[in-house]
């Protein structure tokens, strides 16, 4: 019985119109979205490698000089964006995709908008994504609002239940018909955008994973719509509440919702200024954190351990450079404190994304937009493997330049000198995009009320059915 | 004296809208073969009593039975006994005829080949070349052929008309009465709620009136004079027995 009522489903919602103007109208929109989102992604990978390559250049040609000089040249490094970015460029136009690599501090220069911009602003951008999470759910709101109720204005049901047709398969079968053919229209624009990714990026299996993974959950996302959709269209009297209420719905899940959970996470877990941010970094250095002492204090100790690790009265007797040394010593401890207050804002972003899902009871809207950023590489989990790579590579040069210094060098004397082939020695920061496990796992909440949302529609119809009356 | 097996009977029948009692205490059987007509004005309680048999309403007291066994208890007869026909047949536009008598058969559980479909929906009267058009296309007229042919299909014992004729051509009326008529001469119980006195008597084998939720009077259809029914009606309807 239920295939019947699918493929009825299915034909009918192609012969009306309505799908087919909605579809191309949409599938228009969208073609051009994810034509200038390829093009300026491809755009601006070409642009990080060629920047990339004549930045790590402009370091290897550096003249004859002291190592701890050259490494205050730094270098800069670039988040590799995956194509599947093109479909959502998630928080890249929020936070920087540089990194300006250099000694004595962890620069983040993204996290400037994380003080001078609200959370809300990360969602709601026109783009391909846009297309996916907003406009998609409203054409499955114009196709289905009418579904049930159309039929008992025109009495369509008293006929079925006439028949002794319950009400439950009618409903799921209406659920699956038009699913497929909503599929069915989608399609070409599913092709053309494999087509384009596939023109203008080398896609690898990890990319055809998480497109995939997009798919079905995007998938989920529109089932829930839809279902939401056709139980209330049952639920209701007339097609005209019905629509009223699936609009309301659809505006609190893509619009109220992300901007009600931000203001959630900022009045529940507020981020610090920039200035309180980097005062706080500057005072735990020179106060030094719990019982380390202050600077002086530290400095003082470290000079005593390292005079007395050589047996020498005096730095000027000592048979390494001791400015190195010492500046080693104050750049790890520096490092320390960074990674403090860094990973602490960072775990507090985390924290927010997870307070805005306190607004998921509105819609799923909130989920299927981390999800899709997730997927795409551009979330924060992602930003966050990016930033500790490229902190792991500061260390890396750094830590080369300072050998070279110390080793060249004795007691307080700074002569140390390098060269060309050293500067050529140092490795090329070589980062690639963490695999789909890593996305899914840091998108885990998100499948989460994905999944409830998903179960809540199924519940909603399978109630609307109990109480379907002709 | 009608002595065929009763298919639809109504049992001191109650039915309670909130505050308001749409039948009150209804009386009524239809044998197999026999067409019984239910006469009365808006708000009478015909379309109410047509709707209890199809379970759309639920009997506050009394019970309705279909060949001697209560719909209300056992949904499924519904479905495999009882044909329906609204004044409005209600078909999926976007469909032809033809794919919605395919599709309501099968719902019902009846497999037909397109073959048969199209030779019910001849037999019906609905021309050839209309078979594959969209419904949205068709007249009331035609909708309720596919209605019959619907009812054909599924070999029902009874059949329920709400108020069949209204809207159609005298033509069309006359050529729907000849169908039921041959519906109920094939041995379906026909039970058909209607204001058209003349389609009533033309049709039917036995004709009520109801008023107010109850029968009020009983005629045998083949007795009766159309001018005694019609002043019966009218008396009724006017408020004055």
């Amino acid at each position: 019985m239920i295939a019947t009522i699918i493929h009825k489903e299915f034909v009918s919602t192609l012969r009306d119109g309505r799908l087919w103007i909605l579809g191309v109208f949409l599938l228009a929109i969208f073609i051009g979205f994810f034509l200038a989102s390829t093009h300026e992604l491809r755009q601006l990978r070409e642009e990080k490698h060629s920047v990339g390559l004549t930045a790590k250049e402009q370091w290897n040609t550096q003249s004859v000089k002291n190592p701890h000089s050259a490494a205050h040249y730094g270098i800069y490094v670039f988040k590799p964006d995956l194509p599947v970015a093109a479909l959502d460029p998630g928080l890249r136009p929020f936070v920087g995709q540089s990194l300006w690599l250099e000694p004595h501090k962890r620069n983040l220069t993204r996290f400037s908008p994380s003080t001078d911009q609200i959370l809300a602003n990360r969602f709601g951008q026109a783009t391909t994504s846009f297309v996916l999470y907003a406009l998609l759910p409203l054409m499955i709101v114009a196709l289905t609002f009418n579904s049930v109720s159309q039929e008992r204005e025109r009495g369509t049901l008293r006929m079925l239940h006439s028949l002794g047709i319950a009400a439950k398969p009618l409903l799921f079968g209406k659920l699956l018909g038009l699913l497929s053919a909503f599929m069915l229209v989608l399609s070409p624009a599913l092709l053309i955008a494999l087509l384009l990714l596939g023109q203008n990026f080398s896609l690898g299996l990890d990319d055809g994973l998480r497109l995939l993974a997009s798919l079905v959950m995007f998938l989920m996302y529109y089932t829930i719509f839809a279902a939401v959709s056709i139980a209330a269209s049952a639920f209701f009297q007339t097609s005209r509440v019905s629509l009223f209420c699936l609009l309301a719905f659809w505006l609190a899940s893509v619009f109220v919702a992300p901007r009600l959970g931000a203001v959630t996470a900022e009045t529940f877990s507020p981020n610090p200024t920039a200035s309180e941010f980097w005062e706080s970094i500057k005072t735990d250095i020179a106060q030094g954190l719990d019982g380390d002492g202050n600077h002086e204090q530290r400095a003082q100790a470290f000079e005593a351990k390292v005079l007395q690790e050589y047996g020498v009265s005096r730095k000027e007797d000592l048979p390494v450079g001791f400015v190195s040394l010492n500046r080693q010593h104050n750049d790890g401890y520096s490092v320390r404190v960074h990674e403090l207050h860094f990973d602490g804002l960072r775990d507090n972003f985390a924290l927010q994304q997870h307070l805005t899902h306190f607004a998921s009871w509105l819609g799923p809207s909130i989920a299927i937009r981390s999800l899709s950023m997730a997927m795409a590489g551009m979330d924060l989990a992602h930003q966050r493997d990016f930033e500790d790579a490229a902190e792991e590579y500061r260390h890396y040069f750094i830590d080369l330049t300072e050998d070279w210094d110390r080793e060249r060098s004795h007691g307080t004397e700074r002569s140390a000198k390098g060269q060309e082939s050293d500067w050529r020695s140092v490795k090329a920061f070589d980062y690639s995009a963490p695999k789909i496990d890593f996305a899914l796992r840091a998108a885990l909440l998100d499948v989460m009320v994905l999944i409830c949302w998903l179960a809540v529609a199924i519940a909603l119809l399978t109630f609307s059915a109990k109480r379907l009356t002709p | 004296m009608n002595t065929s097996p009763l298919v639809l009977e109504a049992q001191n029948l109650v039915v309670n809208y909130k505050q308001h009692r749409a039948i009150d205490t209804l009386n009524l059987s239809v044998p197999k073969g026999c067409v019984y007509a239910l006469l009365g004005g808006n708000g009478a309680g015909k379309s109410t009593t047509i709707s209890t048999f199809l379970t759309f309403n639920r009997p506050s007291a009394g019970q309705v039975l279909i060949e001697g066994q209560s719909p209300h208890e056992q949904p499924d007869l519904v479905r495999s006994k009882i044909a329906y026909l609204p004044e409005n047949v209600a078909l999926y536009e976007l469909m032809s005829g033809l794919e919605n008598l395919n599709f309501f058969c099968t719902l019902a559980d009846i497999h037909i080949s397109r073959e048969q479909a199209g030779q019910l929906l001849s037999d019906s009267g609905l021309q050839a070349d209309a078979h594959g058009k969209r419904v949205a296309t068709y007249s009331k007229g035609m909708r309720q052929k596919v209605g019959l042919a619907i009812a054909s299909a599924k070999h029902a014992s009874a059949m329920l008309l709400d108020e069949p004729t209204s809207g159609l051509d005298p033509s069309a009326a006359n050529d729907f009465a000849q169908r039921i008529r041959a519906a109920a001469d094939s041995g379906m119980a026909v039970l058909m709620a209607t204001h058209d006195l003349f389609n009533a008597k033309q049709v039917a084998d036995r004709i009520g009136i109801m008023k107010q939720g109850r029968l009020v009077e009983e005629f045998d259809a083949h007795t009766v004079q159309h001018d005694e029914l019609e002043q019966k009606y009218l008396a009724h309807a006017r408020g004055l027995e």
